[in-house]
């Protein structure tokens, strides 16, 4: 078999991070080789380095026996690399055939060949057998269609090797399976296929080889599929560290009136009939796919989404949440975003503003005026309590480190001494140790009486953290799981629910 | 063909076909006359031409505020040199074109070298070429019978139609093609449509907005040397009211304010609308500070409304999806 | 560190006190090569009531900028404020507080107007304020033209023109008189500065129009009510612009329609030139006044040397255009370095964006 790239040593930091610290990789042509490792790990990085976006700080690339390298994306394409973004990237207002092949539009003196646009793009919908006419305007198409467009677009330029970045993300069961005909039927004409993905199940059964990452370093190279496990994989990608993380046996008292219940939830976004709840001390975890409808839910619960059907209870009262600030004020229930950076922190506001803002409507007194001296002591307490580390209050959240920045984002809510929290993927892109402390920190929340909603794609933290999992898929509840903290019993049971067949536990 | 047989555009035809005939009956038909005809199809082209330069900058996601002082500056210049080193007139309507591009080249490179507001560097150029303007001509006009023969071109017709309409129509034309057929103009398109992706693809978007810049001065351009053959002198005023006109017609016509998207016909035809309710204002006797605030409504119902159609699309996408999950009930339940 | 030694050492960095030295440079240099400027009542009291209009004018456009938006309308709600006050005076005959209560509430509900159309359909306030600021100059026009004779009010109220042309001259306690170099214009406009002081340092309503500037959506999920926060930033620019333009019309004499023809420039100027951020999140109330003051001293001394009106235009957009660079310049040059507690905001933003566009 040949090898159509290699990996070799690859390095590379950023100005207080080292996103890559030797990436290893043996891609062989014509074959499915799966990319895994933990939110931070540095698959994108290193997808980005193979795909011209960046260039690495040391280590090289060899592709089809010869060094190479690319100082931007279009070189990368003319070497015959592809690739399928994660986020759908796509000029909507261009049709199917200019989309597929804007990075090389066939041209006469200047302008449009559009015959030979339209002639070439067919070549590559017809490759992937879709019945697309190129000529359709891209906004027509349905999410799953654009993603296979933009499939056909990574083949455009005759490509060796095509990486796909978790192409399955946000498709339907049957989708999903179209998508993985057409990955085989791609690698059968001899493409290498890289296939990032956190779905074992999917990489089990689809993949020949695959290699783990884990802080930056190859950590399981290139394995045959056959000869490796679930468990073994799993193993690989949280590491030492959490793998023997003494997990809680917690008690949680189930009697109790829950501190927040939803009672066949139906809301504009698209869910129906959710039904679940939360008891006082207890971490309830959302386990789903990105597309699932967690964070939409969990909108709705605050309000910023309409609940059509069913009956939200919060200690046993129906309500009605009308906004963000009602669910904070009259319900204690506070939200730490995933998307840290643009809806959890203000980077250039100060620590002090950053976590008072939820606690400005308590303290203000007549005018709304603000009395420095308690605003920065409440501050103080969260920053102790958290163990945040800063110089000084009046240092700007962007300053800090992804993990403070997470603590900075929790903090808030901290001390607005919410009593349900809903805490939204909250270990994406923070180092295993501070991940680390972070679960302790969330049991020691729940131990102090805090009901948690936890939502989470990372199964591993999941069943590290939670002490039931609800499933969700497609905007509804597949079932709920008490939580045995066995990895591989877990995903089995979490997994049958979602694909709604009952699989053996390997 | 879709494109253009819109339903944006259908309205605006509509729009105008039914306001000249209100027109029309108002004044018992003289509207319609030759005179009033020629004069409404001439005084049409400097706002088609900077509707279109507007949009220019629109579809890459940008905003000129310096519509109307390139145009000044550029209409000056040519006077100056003109009347002052004696250069031929039909040079000078050249120079006039040039100077538009040069300016908007000018603001490109400002707005991509220093990573400023796009807003904020042609506000900060329109305040510096007015007194650039100012400098050029102080408060004397220059008269058009230093250019006899541009006068003359702003005079003539071709058929009973002007021929800067005309020739405003061709420009209208290659605008047009640029956008549908050239690499060039797609790539600002793409730019204008998704940054990122064009990016992927290797378009600098860069280059972009600089090409996006300088073809909008260069219609500035354009709109000067055809204010220089129509008007009766060229002075301070030049340009003066063009910043309202340069916007609503592009909005109104149906361009998307984020970028991506042109609509030539339909900016033709948003000019021609505001243009007709300009003519009403004497017939009807209503002070044409009231065709601003008209204006200024249109144009805000119109990009409220554009809002309230995403609003609708992104429930559409939620109706999709609560099928859908009404679908997976109905599975778990069996 | 202490946190006094912390805040002053960020002073020393920040833009203001780039300004101060300027200003003082300025004034030194005009007051010797041209001893006119030192004459108190004809060249110091008008310089210090212009700075005291625009002050405010600049402040109606900073409250904006606050929040990340921008208020191109400014000029023309100072236009309507001057508008209704005229005629309330000359057509009603309402004593000076009553008319200019009824031409500040016209001015910030056409704000609030704007505001709300901003929070609601989520358009741009580029083209709302734009559309807005021509709906308006259309109409100012229009009803002066109904409502007053010759197209201006004239008649003042008692104390009117105590306010426009009166001097510290005029106020005398314990046999000591104020100096006549001084304005009474000076007040009106202190005290516009510490009300919106007082709103953003110590008020939980300020606090939070700078957190939705910063980021709305960050603002919208810790339960700020982020549109009613828009509204209000927008009708505060509104009434600040009233008050700029009644301050206009006292230093006149008139209530014209050209009243607030002449804000636009300055009420980007003064704030940008003072630290405030065009983004939203960050503003500076001194900043602003002393980017007011470095420009009306520029214009000042133009003036002194006979140069004309449009070289002062074409050196304010240079200079506008200068401020805005001067962030990217530094960063430019600057090594990079280990972030430090003193560093500001404006140097972080930048940083920031960089950092993202290299990823």
């Amino acid at each position: 078999m040949t090898v159509a790239l290699e990996v070799r040593n690859l390095r590379k930091t950023f100005p207080g991070v080292t996103a890559l610290a030797d990436a290893n990789l043996t891609l062989e042509a014509g074959s499915v080789h799966a990319l895994m490792g933990e939110n931070g790990a540095g698959k994108s990085t290193l997808i980005k380095i193979v795909t011209g976006v960046q260039g690495a700080d040391s280590g090289s690339l060899i592709l089809d026996g010869e060094e190479v390298s690319f100082a931007n994306p279009l070189e990368a394409m003319a070497a015959g690399i592809g690739v399928v973004h994660q986020e759908r990237n796509v000029v909507r207002e261009f049709t199917v055939g200019e989309n597929i092949a804007l990075s090389a539009v066939p041209r006469r003196a200047g302008t449009v060949d559009w015959r030979r646009v339209w002639r070439e793009s067919k070549r590559c919908l017809d490759m992937l057998d879709l019945d697309i006419d190129p000529r359709t305007p891209m906004r027509e198409l349905s999410a799953a269609q654009i993603q296979l467009v933009e499939i056909a677009r990574g083949l455009y330029r005759s490509a060796k090797v095509l990486l796909l970045d978790e192409p399955t993300a946000s498709l339907s069961n049957d989708e999903a399976e179209r998508l993985y005909t057409v990955v085989h039927q791609l690698s059968a004409e001899g493409t290498a296929i890289v296939l990032v993905s956190h779905k074992l199940d999917e990489v089990f059964a689809h993949c020949d080889a695959i290699t783990v990452l884990r802080d930056g370093s190859t950590v399981m190279p290139s394995q045959p599929i056959a000869d490796t496990t679930h468990d073994e994989v799993v193993s690989r990608m949280v590491g030492r560290t959490l793998a023997d993380l003494e997990v809680e046996e917690r008690e949680v008292d189930r009697t109790a009136t829950p501190a927040l219940e939803l009672a066949d939830v139906s809301t504009a976004a698209g869910h129906r009939r959710i039904s679940l709840a939360v008891h006082p001390g207890e971490v309830l975890g959302m386990y789903g796919l990105v597309g699932a409808g967690r964070t939409e839910l969990a909108r709705a619960i605050l309000g910023l989404d309409r609940v059509v059907g069913g009956e939200v209870r919060v200690e046993g009262k129906p309500v009605r949440i009308r906004s963000v600030r009602d669910a904070l004020r009259r319900f204690r229930i506070g939200y730490v975003t995933e998307n840290r950076k643009e809806e959890g922190v203000f980077l250039l506001q100060s620590i002090t503003r950053n976590v008072a803002v939820t606690v400005w409507s308590e303290i203000s007194r007549a005018l709304g005026f603000v009395p420095g001296r308690a605003e920065r002591s409440a501050v103080q307490a969260q920053i102790e309590a958290l163990d945040i580390k800063i110089s000084s209050q009046d240092q700007l959240a962007g300053q800090l480190s992804g993990g403070n920045q997470q603590k900075v984002s929790l903090a808030k809510w901290l001390a607005a001494r919410t009593k349900v929290l809903i805490i939204d993927e909250p270990t994406v892109g923070i180092d295993v140790r501070t991940k680390r402390a972070f679960y302790e920190l969330i049991w020691r929340l729940a131990d102090d009486g805090m009901a948690i909603l936890l939502i989470s794609s990372d199964l591993a933290e999941m069943v590290t953290l939670a002490d039931r999992i609800v499933v969700m898929d497609q905007f509804i509840v597949r079932g709920v799981v008490e939580n045995t903290h066995d990895y591989p019993l877990m995903s089995a049971a979490v997994m049958s629910h979602i694909h709604g067949s009952s699989v053996e536990a390997s | 063909m879709k494109r253009i047989i819109s339903a944006n555009n259908l309205l605006l035809v509509g729009i105008v076909v039914v306001g000249a005939a209100i027109l029309g009956m108002a004044t018992s038909g003289q509207f319609f006359g030759p005179v009033s005809m020629t004069s409404f199809f001439r005084f049409v082209s400097v706002p088609i031409l900077i509707g279109l330069a507007q949009m220019i900058t629109l579809c890459v996601g940008q905003l000129n505020l310096a519509v109307g002082a390139i145009g000044g500056v550029a209409a000056c210049f040519t006077g100056v040199i003109v009347t002052s080193w004696g250069v031929p007139p039909w040079i000078g309507a050249l120079v006039a074109v040039l100077t538009g591009a040069v300016l908007g080249l000018a603001n490109g490179l400002l707005v991509v070298g220093t990573r400023i507001n796009g807003f904020i560097v042609t506000l900060a150029m329109s305040q510096i070429l007015i007194g650039v303007q100012y400098a050029l001509v102080g408060t004397r006009t220059i008269e058009r019978k230093a250019w006899p023969e541009l006068a003359a071109f702003g005079r003539s017709d071709i058929l009973g139609i002007p021929t800067i309409f005309l020739m405003t129509l061709v420009v209208a034309v290659i605008v047009a093609l640029y956008f549908a057929q050239t690499v060039s103009g797609r790539k600002l398109l793409a730019s204008g449509g998704n940054a990122s992706a064009a990016q992927l693809a290797g378009i600098s978007t860069d280059r972009a907005l600089i090409v996006a810049h300088t073809l909008s001065g260069l219609l500035c351009g354009v709109a000067a040397m055809v204010s220089i053959s129509f008007l009766p002198g060229v002075n301070t005023t030049v340009g003066g009211d063009w910043l309202l006109p340069s916007f609503a017609a592009p909005i109104i016509g149906g361009v998307a304010l984020a970028g991506g998207t042109v609509a030539v016909l339909g900016t033709v035809l948003a000019a021609m609308v505001v243009r007709l309710v300009d003519a009403a204002s004497p017939i009807f006797r209503f002070d044409a500070e009231v065709v601003n605030f008209v204006v200024g409504a249109v144009v805000l119902g119109t990009v409220a409304l554009g809002k309230l159609r995403e609003v609708q699309a992104s429930r559409h996408a939620s109706r999709i999806r609560s099928l859908r999950a009404e679908a997976a009930l109905a599975e778990v339940k069996r | 560190m202490s946190r006094l030694s912390h805040a002053a050492r960020a002073e020393i960095r920040s833009p203001r006190a780039l300004l101060v030295v300027l200003i003082v440079v300025l004034v030194t240099t005009l007051a010797i090569l041209k001893p006119a400027f030192l004459n108190g009542p004809f060249v110091i009291a008008p310089l210090l009531t212009t700075i005291a209009i625009f002050t405010v004018v600049g402040l109606a456009q900073m409250v904006v900028l606050s929040i990340g938006h921008m208020n191109l309308a400014v000029g023309q709600l100072a236009g309507v404020g001057a508008l209704v006050m005229g005629a309330s005076f000359e057509n009603l005959g309402v004593p000076l507080l009553v008319g200019l209560v009824l031409g500040v509430l016209a001015s910030t509900a056409l704000g609030a107007l704007a505001g709300w159309i901003i929070a609601k359909t989520g358009v741009n306030s580029f083209i709302v304020t734009l559309a807005m600021s021509f709906t308006l100059l259309g109409l100012i026009p229009t009803l002066y033209k109904s409502w007053s004779t010759g197209q201006a009010f004239t008649v003042s109220p008692a104390g009117f023109e105590a306010i426009g042309r009166g001097t510290f001259a005029d106020v005398c306690m314990f046999g000591y008189c104020g100096s006549n170099a001084v304005p009474l214009m000076v007040l009106p406009a202190l005290g516009c500065m510490a009300v919106i002081w007082y709103f953003y340092t110590c008020t939980r309503s300020g606090r939070e129009v700078l957190m939705t500037g910063s980021s709305v959506k960050a603002a919208e999920l810790s339960g700020i009510p982020t549109a009613r926060r828009t509204i209000l930033a927008h009708a505060l620019s509104g009434l600040l612009a009233a008050i700029a333009g009644f301050l206009l019309a006292a230093s006149t004499g008139s209530f014209t329609p050209a009243i607030g023809s002449e804000f636009m420039l300055s009420s980007f100027l003064g704030p940008i030139l003072g630290g405030t951020l065009l983004a939203g999140g960050l503003v500076s109330i001194v900043g602003t006044a002393l980017g007011i003051t470095l420009t009306s001293v520029i214009r000042k001394g133009l003036e002194l040397f006979g140069v004309g009106l449009e070289t002062l235009n074409v050196l304010l957009g240079v200079i506008l255009l200068a401020a805005l660079a001067t962030d990217r310049l530094r960063l430019l040059f600057a090594r990079r370095r280990p972030a430090k507690a003193t560093e500001s905001a404006a140097t972080l933003a930048v940083e920031l964006e960089e950092a993202e566009a290299h990823r």
